[in-house]
């Protein structure tokens, strides 16, 4: 949610393309990124495969920065999700046009966002 | 603090991680094996022992073991729920959790700081397929069970501090800012939380001066890259915040 508000105004990222990889994200690389990070959180056999696609792509400083990224945020929706942290109410009424789009809105913690404040 | 200069040493492997990351993760290490406010240093690593086992359970890994300390059973409940069914965690589970025998609102902020630290370190080995570091053996000391003043309800299931209502002994949480972000706030019920969580975000991922700037940081990923792969995994944690 919060990540979809940073990048509004920003032309190159096409927010659908953060949850399908049919859709082109607009971000360059965007798509070996993604196979990579699918296949850390979901522990996909491909692990190895995707990382080295990555690595043919970006290099090896972009896998261990990747791999950084996607353990920080591992560590921050459980901070979220175990605290109930509230979206404030500017967010809550902003990110209604293109929430339902990429149907975050089905998410059984969005009762913990919405249910404060 | 103390560091065990001899853990996480990734000069040896494949991939080049950088030296600030090898340096957080120890200072985490040596905070993890600590009394904290609420638990003792042996709680803790048990803590960071069952983040482990529930993590194998999910990925279907023979189970590690146990750590040296019984842990309440809310504890080791809360501790399976936040790695493997994050997305039932819920205000009337939190609610039944702080109500439960050994535990409280503060026990239980004060274990998800230690939950959500080593499970972050863990994932970045997991991601490189490097070995998961070993736990460390406990450093000796009680908690100080010292709650922190100006801590209220402020919209969050566990109260919290605002940066105007922080005094002299968590005065540093916020960077000497006069805001924050609804994160680091939410743990602030426990303040060495916020600052460990505070040093392990600058070294995955940005500091917080990075994360407010125009500015492209000087990291290997470019702003939108690193955003994308931020809004996958919270989209595959199926985490709406």
């Amino acid at each position: 949610m919060l990540l979809g508000r940073s990048s509004e105004g920003n032309d190159a990222l096409n927010l659908n393309g953060t949850v399908s990889n049919e859709i082109d994200s607009g971000v360059e690389h965007g798509d070996v990124l993604l196979r990579y990070a699918d296949a850390a959180v979901r522990r996909g056999p491909d692990l190895a495969e995707t990382r080295e696609a990555l690595n043919a792509a970006m290099g090896p400083d972009a896998v261990v920065d990747c791999a950084a990224t996607i353990a920080n945020f591992q560590r921050m929706v459980r901070i979220a999700d175990g605290c109930g942290i509230p979206l404030d109410s500017f967010s809550r009424r902003e990110s209604e046009k293109w929430r339902d789009d990429l149907g975050i809105d089905s998410f059984r913690s969005r009762e913990n966002t919405f249910g404060q404040s | 603090m103390t560091t065990t200069t001899e853990a996480f040493a990734y000069a040896d492997g494949t991939w080049p991680v950088l030296e600030r990351v090898p340096e957080a993760h120890r200072r985490s290490w040596t905070m993890l094996a600590s009394a904290g406010e609420w638990w003792t240093g042996a709680e803790r690593i048990s803590i960071a022992a069952e983040c482990r086992r529930a993590s194998a359970l999910v990925d279907g890994r023979p189970d590690p073991g146990r750590g040296p300390a019984v842990l309440p059973d809310a504890a080791t409940f809360a501790v399976h729920k936040l790695i493997g069914d994050l997305p039932n965690v819920t205000r009337d589970w939190y609610d039944e959790t702080i109500s439960a025998e050994g535990m409280s609102d503060a026990h239980y902020i004060e274990l998800l700081g230690v939950v959500v630290h080593v499970w972050s370190i863990d994932e970045f080995h997991r991601a490189l397929s490097i070995d998961l570091e070993p736990l460390p053996d406990p450093i000796p000391g009680e908690p100080t069970r010292i709650r922190p003043a100006g801590i209220r309800a402020n919209g969050s299931w566990p109260p919290t501090i605002l940066p105007e209502d922080l005094h002299e002994t968590e005065a540093d949480i916020y960077g000497g800012s006069e805001r924050t972000s609804n994160v680091r706030a939410a743990m602030s019920l426990h303040p060495d939380s916020v600052r460990w969580l505070s040093d392990l975000f600058d070294a995955h991922y940005l500091s917080w001066v990075e994360i407010q700037s125009v500015q492209e940081p000087f990291r290997v990923l470019t702003r939108p890259q690193r955003e994308l792969v931020a809004a996958r995994v919270s989209a595959l944690n199926e985490c709406f915040y």
